[in-house]
């Protein structure tokens, strides 16, 4: 209920703006909705273009600091008009951390929740499935301490 | 014809001029665009922009603090008071961070008669500094005033500061962003730091131990724009903080993390684990001068 408020609230907000800023805060708002009942801390707006055929996808990249013995959920979403499903995933230095998408068994998550047991710099990348263009939304929440 | 035609424009400036001297006066001695920048620092607006990007959220240390069975207590927040007063745009957009993180932690403890104060501070500031618009006063006093829907208030009001965040980023102001970004982080250290005074906790040590990583990266960022007096001062205000910090150690033990699934619901544990060093004695340090500096800046 409260999540549908938070909705609505911000189709009411964002009417001075343009459509397109409208439309990425609905879908924002939506995003953070749709993480459950946790708390909002902020957001990461991709726009991609399509990537060159067998070349790597274009990925936005994003660093964010995370603080040890929190349990962070990472959450994406996809703009209705993308022709790519967008992808978010969480790094840490050169290591893979989580996905929205596993590769290995084509399954997809909305979001995935990151217990962090070290205080540092990670990055976001959010990147279009096989490379197509599209746009979307991250977001990360606070869930709780550990 | 000409000469009353004249006659307009004169009356017309005239009372343009009056008009703009009766407004609270907003100094601009400190409109510095991001294109004067220190000698030799030239830094990227996107690596500008990641290393804002690090600096933690203003909820969470109040989350924390709130995890921890702490009350709440208005000794802590930084009176709103004084805002009239705040003539320029440093001392402005510095005290628009401090009242942020005041706002995280009046929202987090459900404070809502308080937060109507802040977020009208918040309103005033953030119109002297041309970035009002991303707070629907309105709105926001409004969700406050029927101490309904909370969990939309913590949003809009954390969704309007990243919004101003990246606004200013994108119009070359990212040096009012980085002035924000220091008054969110010395609110959210101090909070931490008055409650550590009295309470004792591992964990919260450990938080405000792993601060020493964050204000390196805002001295960074501050440091591009030092040829500004007021921000050198700013530097070594935290400077002295930093040299509280400097046997603070953060070690890292190693380890893969695991991936699991429960009711559908993905998660990842981390193996890696970071522990902070830091005795009694170093946080009663780093307690008492982020006191000083803290309450100096908010009297600025």
């Amino acid at each position: 209920m409260k999540n549908i408020a938070v909705i609505l609230l911000f189709f009411a907000l964002s009417c001075p703006f343009s459509t397109r800023a409208q439309d990425i805060s609905q879908l924002t708002a939506q995003c953070a909705a749709n993480a459950g009942e946790v708390m909002y801390l902020k957001d990461f707006i991709v726009k991609l273009d399509a990537g060159t055929p067998g070349g790597a996808p274009p990925t936005a990249r994003f660093a964010l600091l995370l603080s040890k013995s929190v349990v962070y959920r990472l959450s994406i979403c996809t703009a209705p008009n993308s022709e790519g499903e967008a992808v978010l995933q969480l790094f840490d230095m050169n290591t893979l951390l989580g996905s929205t998408f596993i590769t290995a068994t084509g399954k997809e998550f909305p979001f995935f929740d990151f217990k962090c047991q070290k205080t540092g710099v990670y990055h976001v990348f959010i990147s279009f499935k096989e490379g197509k263009a599209g746009e979307g939304v991250g977001v990360l929440s606070y869930v709780k301490k550990l | 014809m000409i000469k009353k035609l004249l006659y307009v424009l004169l009356t017309a400036l005239v009372i343009t001029s009056c008009k703009s001297g009766g407004d609270r006066s907003t100094q601009t001695d400190f409109e510095v665009p991001d294109s004067i920048m220190s000698e030799g620092m030239e830094i990227s607006e996107e690596t500008m922009q990641n290393i804002v990007q690090n600096i933690s959220s203003p909820v969470e240390m109040a989350a924390l603090i709130k995890e921890l069975g702490v009350p709440y207590s208005s000794k802590y927040l930084s009176s709103t008071a004084r805002v009239e007063e705040l003539s320029t745009t440093f001392k402005q957009s510095l005290n628009l961070g401090i009242f942020g993180a005041d706002l995280g932690y009046l929202n987090m403890y459900n404070k809502t008669s308080a937060v109507i104060d802040y977020i009208s501070a918040i309103k005033t500031l953030a119109d002297e500094i041309k970035v009002g618009q991303f707070f629907d006063f309105t709105t926001l006093k409004r969700l406050a005033t029927n101490n309904q829907n909370l969990d939309s208030l913590m949003y809009i009001s954390v969704h309007s500061f990243n919004q101003m965040d990246k606004y200013l980023h994108s119009n070359n102001r990212s040096n009012l962003s980085a002035l924000i970004v220091t008054g969110v982080w010395i609110e959210g250290l101090y909070l931490g730091t008055q409650v550590a005074k009295e309470t004792t906790n591992d964990m919260l040590a450990e938080r405000i131990g792993e601060q020493k990583l964050t204000l390196n990266e805002l001295i960074l960022i501050l440091e591009v724009y030092k040829k500004d007096k007021q921000y050198a001062k700013l530097i070594d205000d935290l400077q002295l903080i930093k040299d509280q910090y400097q046997n603070v150690n953060i070690k890292t033990i190693k380890g893969e993390p695991e991936m699991i699934e429960e009711n559908g619901v993905l998660t990842i544990i981390q193996n890696d684990k970071s522990m902070v060093e830091i005795s009694p004695e170093q946080i009663n340090k780093i307690i008492s001068t982020t006191e000083e500096v803290r309450n100096r800046l908010i009297s600025l």
